[in-house]
């Protein structure tokens, strides 16, 4: 196996969906992110050997988002490209497949990454008119045509919202939010710890933007009906959060007796994020000077409904894998999709008797001050496609800052896994 | 006969008539020997009894033909000559109508004027799916009007109002266009047509549907053409303010000779062919196609390094339109600023041009994406190793601009081209910033650069020979006219516009109105109004322009006062509504600025005929234009007409600045400025010794 070089990461603003990017379509989220990293390096066009890129929405018009965006970056033809799909986690896909194919000395120069226009995801007409079209079509005779034109019936016009669909377990039949609602039930996670996550998240975010933490991973996007303007921040973090304010809301998924709101729950949300990726012997032909080095990945699979803890079970096994431990990660990112997952994941890794019953054996209590500490995704949001190389962005460029060693980015993912990464941060 | 420019081949008994083989410049021309050959061939196939049909077609790609060789037309010396021309090659067209087999043309590429008129004569037209071809008529261009039978079998095929369309104004029609014109039967990809030929030659033409054949009927009827006719000379008169005679005498020629037999309707063509052929206006138009084609001649273009993607250094009006243009031409642009403000300016202008662009339908919403898209907006230097042409366009103060150069040259490869974009500072100055001046230029682009043609290059003292060719190809690649020029204040253009501007303004201050030099300008055939062309530069500008020219060029520019006043008055031109005129919301014109008025110091009404008027104006431009010359700032006067008529818009009827004063005789314009000097200021018109050594000499501009 050999070394898998992050040389360079960015992403773009975030933002929440119907807001300033909702004219952006999935490709034109990804393709200016690797023309920034290539004006960076001094690697030719031709010598790209491949571009992934994680997207679950995925656009009718681009199919393959993946090669739209290699060939919109202005890499060279012959560059290959595909699109990824595990659902919260396939940015962090896109990435585990150039890992390998780097270690493995398959490829030397990848870029991996995820974009996601969750704006742009499409109303869908149901199965009984998409019957009623065929019918039509197939009728030849007028007679024919006027006997399905009969049958038609007004409710058939109702549309199927993609993005409702794809946040429902089609397996336990939950949406996301009712298991976190789960996990609440089950770890006595009250609404004010929930809120208080939330809004602390807030809270770290915004001092983050205060401070310019993002400034060097985030690339301005242009943005607009036409076209003509300009977003370089995130539109997620709220400064006027309070606990006043988030206990205010009402209950989304569980109108009654429920504690996830869309307070303590990430925003759904547009954006895009990039890495390139390289051997040891590209580093050295083109010489680069990466920022990290990627470790290792691991995924893991658990109950559908208990979806949100993840997390646990993927950092827990890329410990496994590489014989690592909790206490040697500088930092940590657990993305939060909801409030109760996170916390919920917390209290599965300092309980004992809980890490038993999952099998987790390499966690232990995680030191709160390691974790999320520009925010998370309740702050600065979720494009599923993205978040996965996402948090590996903002993860390299704060140990970076730190100047500290080993960081590990984990996220539940929707059908019941969750994904690690751990990369070794390199800028000195 | 053996034939030169055309190939002739009979398989399986169809005639296959081929065009550009032995053709070495990319675009295939109609000569006389041409004419000669086809009509041979023609008569040859004809008396073959044997024969199934005739195929014409091109060995060359992205050209069929495109249309008469100009000079053939520049050449015409008498009406008789050139009705005598028409009828020769109308006679060899007829040949193809009257032949008893089919006909087919397959077009790839370009077919244009008599290329298209040849094709009409065919039974069927058949396009390629080519994005390059198209179809078109453009005489009209060149001041006459298609003369070997364009006029006659145009309207047959598409339709009387349809064919006007394009006779009166010389556009191209797209293949897809040509298809529901109905002037082309079919498109095909490209590869396909010659082996598919024989098949569709034999192929029965669907019949018309119930519409086209009432819209054919209805244009039919006296009344209807009636109102066409008087709709269609309206529209023409507004376009061209009556400056062009030959889309009024297409519309007579029209009028009088539709529904007439082939032999009647084809003589009257030849014969208005030949009257509009030797119009001064024609020929004016003439020259200004030989100075346009001229300017895209370059020698060994092949060995000039190209330059394929470039950065822009700020990012307002200028700096924007030239993303703009980098971006519409594929070229991926950089747009650097030092604040996000600024980035969004520049983007504002790109979108705008490209918005338009997609309400015409000139380019589709994706097309509009990916190219508006293609520009990188940033405040870093990243990337700018990569590219081979910067063009700054950073606020015009000389040591901002000289530290914007020390810095970009750190950045950039050593190939890179460095440019700036001034319209007033000195490129020899500015030059001494850079470590290797040999690869920086001037590039200067007019406002907006969406619609004017021109760039000028500006040299300088250390810059190399390849620089100024690399730059010249690109300007050309981006589809703009390239003029160079040495460095002085105001380059070509604005030199010599500024006296003109200048002028105008003490026009006012002896009393004549901003509407009666306005007209006068205008009834001349300029495009725009001196007062009103004040308002679209910005009087600022204006002002800051006199004050470089007074400084750089002495007495005779001596700048009148009343832009700086204005600019004092807060009337600063269109960009903030006030100037000459005031401006609504949407910027249009709602009239003469009664605060202008006030500021111009009246010396009572004066009534200037409008003669006198165009000439106080004109003359001090041909003055200029002279030493311009003098100064050897270009080398002739093919570049300051190539300037004025693409800079300016200096009225192409006229051929050019110094072609209009060589028509009226540089004896008379001498005179004439001698007579201002005396009367009116005898700085402002000092005569250049340059202009009379001309007439010393005996010469003109062009001969000297």
């Amino acid at each position: 196996m050999q070394a898998v070089y992050l040389v360079k990461g960015n992403r773009g603003p975030q933002a929440k969906s119907g807001t300033i990017l909702k004219d952006v379509a999935a490709p034109y989220l990804g393709h200016y992110l690797i023309r920034d990293i290539m004006d960076q390096v001094d690697i030719p066009v031709d010598e790209v050997d491949e571009v992934i890129v994680g997207n679950t929405g995925n656009p009718a018009k681009f199919p393959n988002v993946g090669r739209v965006i290699a060939l919109e970056a202005g890499l060279d033809k012959k560059t290959s490209g595909y699109s990824v799909h595990r659902n919260c986690a396939s940015g962090m896909e896109a990435l585990s497949q150039a890992y390998v194919k780097i270690a493995l000395g398959r490829s030397d120069v990848i870029f991996a990454g995820g974009v996601e226009s969750m704006s742009q995801m499409p109303l869908l007409f149901g199965e009984k008119m998409t019957e009623f079209f065929i019918d039509m079509m197939k009728a030849k005779s007028p007679a024919d045509k006027m006997k399905v034109f009969s049958s038609f019936r007004f409710p058939y016009l109702n549309p199927v919202i993609a993005i409702e669909q794809g946040l429902t377990d089609p397996f336990c039949g939950l949406n996301m939010g009712q298991t976190a609602e789960k996990l609440a039930r089950e770890f006595n996670l009250t609404r004010e710890q929930q809120d208080q996550f939330a809004n602390d998240s807030h809270a770290k975010a915004i001092k983050a933007q205060a401070e310019g933490k993002f400034v060097d991973e985030i690339v301005g996007i242009i943005a607009g009906k036409n076209m003509d303007t300009l977003v370089t921040e995130d539109n997620g973090p709220r400064g006027d959060s309070s606990m006043e304010k988030l206990a205010k809301l009402r209950p989304y998924f569980e109108k009654r007796t429920g504690t996830v709101t869309v307070g303590n729950s990430c925003p759904i949300t547009d954006g895009g994020s990039m890495w390139l990726l390289c051997s040891e012997a590209a580093v050295k032909k083109y010489n680069l000077e990466p920022m990290a080095r990627m470790v290792d990945f691991h995924f893991h699979g658990l109950e559908p409904e208990r979806m949100g803890l993840g997390p646990v079970m993927a950092m827990d096994g890329v410990f496994k894998r590489t014989g690592m431990s909790l206490e040697q990660m500088d930092l940590v990112e657990i993305n939060e999709a909801f409030a109760a997952q996170v916390l919920g994941c917390l209290e599965v890794m300092k309980s004992k008797e809980l890490s038993e019953r999952w099998k987790v054996e390499k966690l232990g209590e995680l030191d709160l001050n390691k974790l999320n500490v520009n925010g998370g995704a309740i702050a600065l949001g979720h494009p599923v496609g993205s978040t996965g190389s996402r948090l590996v962005v903002t993860l390299a460029h704060e140990l970076a800052k730190q100047k500290k060693q080993y960081g590990v980015a984990s996220l539940c993912i929707g059908g019941g896994q969750g994904g690690a990464v751990i990369i070794e941060n390199l800028v000195r | 006969m053996s034939f030169e420019k055309i190939t002739l081949e009979l398989k399986e008994g169809i005639y296959y008539l081929g065009f550009g083989k032995n053709e070495p410049k990319s675009l295939t021309v109609i000569t006389e020997q041409t004419l000669l050959e086809l009509d041979q061939a023609f008569e040859d196939i004809s008396k073959d009894k044997n024969a199934k049909g005739l195929v014409l077609f091109s060995h060359k790609p992205d050209c069929f033909l495109a249309g008469m060789d100009v000079t053939v037309i520049q050449s015409l010396s008498s009406e008789i000559e050139a009705t005598n021309g028409c009828e020769k090659g109308q006679s060899v067209f007829n040949k193809i109508e009257d032949m008893k087999i089919p006909s087919i043309a397959l077009v790839d590429g370009v077919c244009l004027g008599g290329g298209l008129e040849m094709i009409l004569a065919c039974d069927k037209i058949i396009c390629s799916d080519n994005s390059k071809t198209a179809l078109g008529l453009p005489e009209v261009m060149l001041g006459v009007l298609p003369g070997f039978g364009g006029t006659y079998r145009l309207p047959k095929k598409v339709g009387l109002v349809n064919s006007l369309d394009y006779l009166l104004t010389g556009k191209q029609i797209k293949a897809k266009k040509a298809v529901k014109l109905g002037l082309v039967e079919y498109i095909m990809p490209k590869e396909r047509m010659l082996e598919k030929a024989a098949e569709y030659l034999f192929k029965k033409e669907e019949s018309k549907t119930l519409q086209e054949t009432l819209t054919e009927k209805a244009s039919e009827s006296f009344i209807a053409r009636g109102v066409i006719f008087r709709k269609a000379r309206q529209t023409v008169l507004e376009k061209t303010k009556g400056f062009y005679p030959a889309p009024l005498k297409i519309l007579d020629h029209l009028e009088n000779s539709y529904g007439k037999r082939r032999s009647s309707y084809l003589a009257n063509e030849a014969r208005a062919f030949g009257e509009l052929s030797q119009t001064s206006q024609s020929k004016a138009l003439q020259h200004v196609f030989f100075l346009h084609d001229n300017a895209k001649k370059i020698e060994n273009k092949d060995e000039v390094q190209s330059v394929s993607h470039g950065a822009v250094l700020g990012g307002g009006t200028m700096g924007g339109g030239i993303a703009w243009l980098m971006a519409n031409s594929g070229q991926a642009p950089i747009l650097k600023d030092i604040n996000n403000a600024g980035l969004e300016l520049g983007l504002k202008q790109a979108s705008l041009v490209f918005s338009k662009a997609l309400k015409r339908r000139k380019i589709s919403m994706d097309q509009f994406q990916r190219k508006q898209r293609s520009i990188k907006p940033t405040l870093s230097y990243n990337g700018f190793k990569k590219v081979d042409l910067v063009v700054e366009a950073v606020i015009e103060k000389m040591d901002i601009k000289k530290a914007v150069f020390t810095e970009v040259e750190k950045h950039v490869g050593s190939d890179c081209l460095l440019t700036s974009n001034t319209s007033s500072l000195s490129i020899e100055e500015m030059s001494g910033a850079l470590e290797k001046p040999e690869r920086f230029a001037g590039l200067h682009f007019f406002n907006p650069v969406n619609k004017m043609p021109l760039v000028e290059i500006i040299k300088h003292s250390k810059v190399s020979d390849e620089t100024v060719d690399r730059l010249y190809k690109w300007v050309l690649d981006v589809k703009k006219v390239p003029v160079v020029v040495n460095d002085c204040p105001g380059f070509l253009v604005n030199r010599i516009l500024a006296p003109f501007l200048n002028e105008a303004a003490y026009l006012l201050e002896e009393g004549v109105s901003i509407e009666s030099i306005d007209s006068a300008v205008l009834n001349f055939g300029m495009p725009m109004g001196a007062c009103r062309l004040m308002d679209e530069i910005g009087l600022d500008v204006c002002a800051h322009v006199g004050e470089i020219m007074e400084t750089g060029l002495g007495a005779r520019a001596k700048a009148n006062p009343l832009s700086q006043a204005a600019v004092e008055a807060g009337l600063l031109g269109k960009k903030n509504k006030k100037g000459f005129y005031t401006y609504d919301e949407k910027e249009k014109s709602s009239g003469v600025n009664p605060d202008m008025t006030k500021l111009i110091q009246d010396h009572g009404s004066n009534d200037m005929d409008e003669t006198t008027i165009q000439m106080r104006l004109i003359l001090p431009m041909i003055n200029e234009a002279a030493s311009i010359l003098d100064e050897k700032i270009v080398t002739n006067a093919d570049a300051v007409d190539l300037g004025v008529i693409f800079g300016i818009g200096f009225p192409p009827f006229r051929g050019g600045l110094l072609r209009y004063a060589d028509n009226e005789g540089l004896d008379r314009i001498v005179g004439a400025i001698k007579k201002f000097a005396s009367e009116v200021n005898a700085d402002r018109y000092a005569l250049s010794s340059y202009l009379q050594k001309l007439v010393d000499d005996k010469k003109k501009f062009y001969e000297a």
